[in-house]
């Protein structure tokens, strides 16, 4: 399949001032500023076919932001490239900017004091969307997004899950080939969660609208993503299917389960019993819930439940399959490398 | 033809979210006319205390009467002309919004002049006929005679417009250095204090040591204030009003230039804020 976005060994340089603490440093930075530079993404290449929607994730300062404001267009990178529908993006930015659609979720592109109506009419106008099609347009979002309940009210006044609602609904109001989507669930309760991630799903099913997607929330990768490409410190550390981060990780089960008398936990010797060291099997107990992590390379998923069972009386228990969340949060720490 | 059209097109909705902006905060906008216009009484009556203490009818060539037209047509044109740009840019560097601006197909300061127009129509709609109006009121009251003169007052019109473009142009060029400085709200007040003495708002500058008026006269700051209130007032000759507004068009050129030369280096330099 034809490839929507290409990043080429991107690379980011900022000139940053350097300040020594206290009112003599803040006076002699004024005057003699000691400048550092920072490289906040360096030498990242990846690509995105068109209709995939792509995760892409890291900690804090990882550097995804400036990789999506390079993708944008926003700034221009100090090395290496971009080409994204077959344009890159600093050379003609006016007509570049018609064919993607943005949202940064901690900003909003609608005007602050205009009805939100009156915002997409203006839209409208800049994206010169013809008459007949904004309409239809229109129609999809509303359903999509559920704009109808507050379509009249100024921006300042929405919430935020309006806002974002309303920031989404703006960015593809043009019919863009590719969205991005910098943290579009940030501070957002669940339901409002749930809303956005199936409108973005069905915008990319009905229209192939290539995504990409930034986030702190895993559940948002796992729901909509078939891939990920993970940053840290401003290099790419993976780049694949979640499935092979999974495997890559081992297959990690948790067993839970409910004791009907909390002390029985100390009749259980998982590691003499199967022969394990900690790293492959190991339990802990929280007052009456016990947990159990087990490595199923090593030890079956039925070997542990049945000595379970046969060992203590156990009111209530369920196996939890390996959990993303998990292996970034290791990844994030360096426990694990890939 | 179509090109023009389709550039209206593309930038008129800027002018209309002004308009909607400017009406969402009319309070604002009020109170805002109200100091402004209190500001002009004052220096009127600081005028009238030197006129009186002098004791003479004129004062370096301006009487009472012209002092009164000077400074409140002074205050209408520094008013008409104002521009938000520098502080609007400068704001949208320093916070970063201007990325949002940036994600847009529009040009970058084409989208803040219609948006400002916007804002200035609504202006100009309420505060622009009472001005004028009540200033030739006065002027007849004083004089007993008509002293409107629809010839200059349409040169106005136009040099004024020049001198909003000069302004909106320079206070881009200054709003960009926000790209260098991170923040521009210090030397704003320098900037500020300074346009206004340069371009005569203070006071005229016929008033000045003959040396440093000419040096000012020639600076685009005469441009932005000094030149229409002249030509309203009917100071200048034919000849002198052609070769003023020809250096009004000079500066509006070179302010162009320039904001668009600072604008190509400071998008590579360009580092948004936060996020």
């Amino acid at each position: 399949m034809e490839n929507m976005i290409i990043a080429e060994n991107l690379r980011k340089e900022f000139k940053k001032v350097i300040k020594e603490p206290g009112v003599k440093g803040a006076v002699k930075a004024l005057f003699k500023p000691k400048k550092e530079i920072v490289t906040a993404v360096d030498d990242i290449s990846f690509t995105v076919p068109k209709g995939e929607i792509l995760g892409f994730i890291g900690p804090n300062g990882a550097g995804k932001s400036t990789v999506i404001k390079m993708l944008t267009g926003i700034l221009m990178p100090t090395a290496g490239f971009c080409r994204i529908n077959g344009k890159i993006p600093q050379e003609d930015r006016k007509n570049y900017v018609r064919e993607i659609g943005v949202v940064f979720g901690q900003r909003t592109q609608l005007w602050w004091d205009l009805a939100l109506r009156e915002t997409y009419a203006v839209l409208k106008e800049i994206y010169q969307v013809p008459d007949e099609q904004y309409k239809k347009r229109m129609a999809f979002l509303n359903e999509v997004l559920e704009l109808d309940s507050f379509i009249t009210s100024p921006v300042r006044t929405l919430s935020l899950g309006q806002r974002m609602r309303a920031d989404i609904a703006a960015s593809l109001l043009h019919s863009p080939k590719v969205l991005f989507l910098d943290e579009p669930t940030i501070g957002l309760d669940v339901v409002v969660k749930e809303n956005i991630r199936s409108a973005i799903k069905k915008i990319n099913e009905e229209e192939g609208t290539t995504v990409i997607l930034t986030t702190h929330d895993l559940a948002d990768i796992e729901l909509l993503c078939e891939r990920i490409v993970m940053i840290d410190k401003g290099r790419k550390v993976f780049d694949g299917a979640i499935s092979d981060l999974k495997h890559n990780f081992g297959d990690v089960r948790t067993l839970e389960f409910e004791l009907v008398n909390g002390p029985d936990f100390k009749l259980l010797d998982y590691n003499r019993r199967f022969k394990l060291t900690q790293d492959d099997i190991h339990a802990e107990r929280d007052g009456s819930m016990a947990r159990v992590r087990f490595d199923t390379a090593k030890v079956s998923v039925e070997n542990v439940v049945s000595y379970t069972l046969s060992t203590v009386h156990v009111k209530d228990l369920n196996i939890k399959d390996v959990e993303i969340e998990e292996i970034i949060k290791k990844l994030y720490r360096r426990e694990v490398s890939l | 033809m179509s090109r023009i059209k389709r550039f209206f097109r593309t930038y008129k909705p800027f002018t209309r979210a002004g308009v909607q902006e400017m009406v969402a905060y009319r309070a604002n906008f009020i109170c805002f006319f109200i100091g402004e216009i209190m500001s002009a009484f004052i220096m009127y009556f600081v005028w009238k205390a030197v006129f009186l203490s002098s004791g003479s009818k004129t004062f370096m060539g301006f009487t009472m009467e012209d002092m009164v037209v000077y400074l409140f047509i002074s205050f209408l044109t520094d008013y008409l002309t104002y521009s938000d740009g520098a502080f609007a840019v400068g704001e949208e560097i320093v916070e970063g919004s201007i990325a949002m601006r940036m994600i847009r197909p529009c040009s970058f300061e084409m989208s803040f002049l219609f948006q400002e127009i916007g804002n200035r129509l609504i202006s100009a709609a309420m505060i622009f006929a009472p001005m004028v109006v009540g200033v030739e009121i006065y002027r007849y009251a004083i004089a007993g005679v008509v002293r409107f003169h629809p010839g200059y007052f349409l040169i106005y019109i136009a040099s004024m417009l020049i001198a909003y473009m000069i302004s909106f142009y320079f206070n881009v060029c200054y709003g960009f250095m926000a790209f260098f400085f991170k923040n521009l709200w210090g030397t704003s007040l320098i900037k500020e204090t300074l346009v206004s003495f340069l371009s005569g708002g203070m006071i005229p500058l016929a008033f000045l040591p003959s040396g440093l008026a000419a040096v000012l006269n020639f600076l685009p700051f005469a441009s932005l204030r000094y030149t229409p209130i002249m030509i309203y007032m009917g100071m200048y000759s034919p000849s002198e009003i052609a070769w003023r507004m020809g250096l009004q068009v000079f500066w509006l050129v070179v302010m162009f230039a320039l904001s668009k030369l600072i604008w190509h280096s400071a998008v590579k330099h360009l580092s948004v804020q936060g996020g």
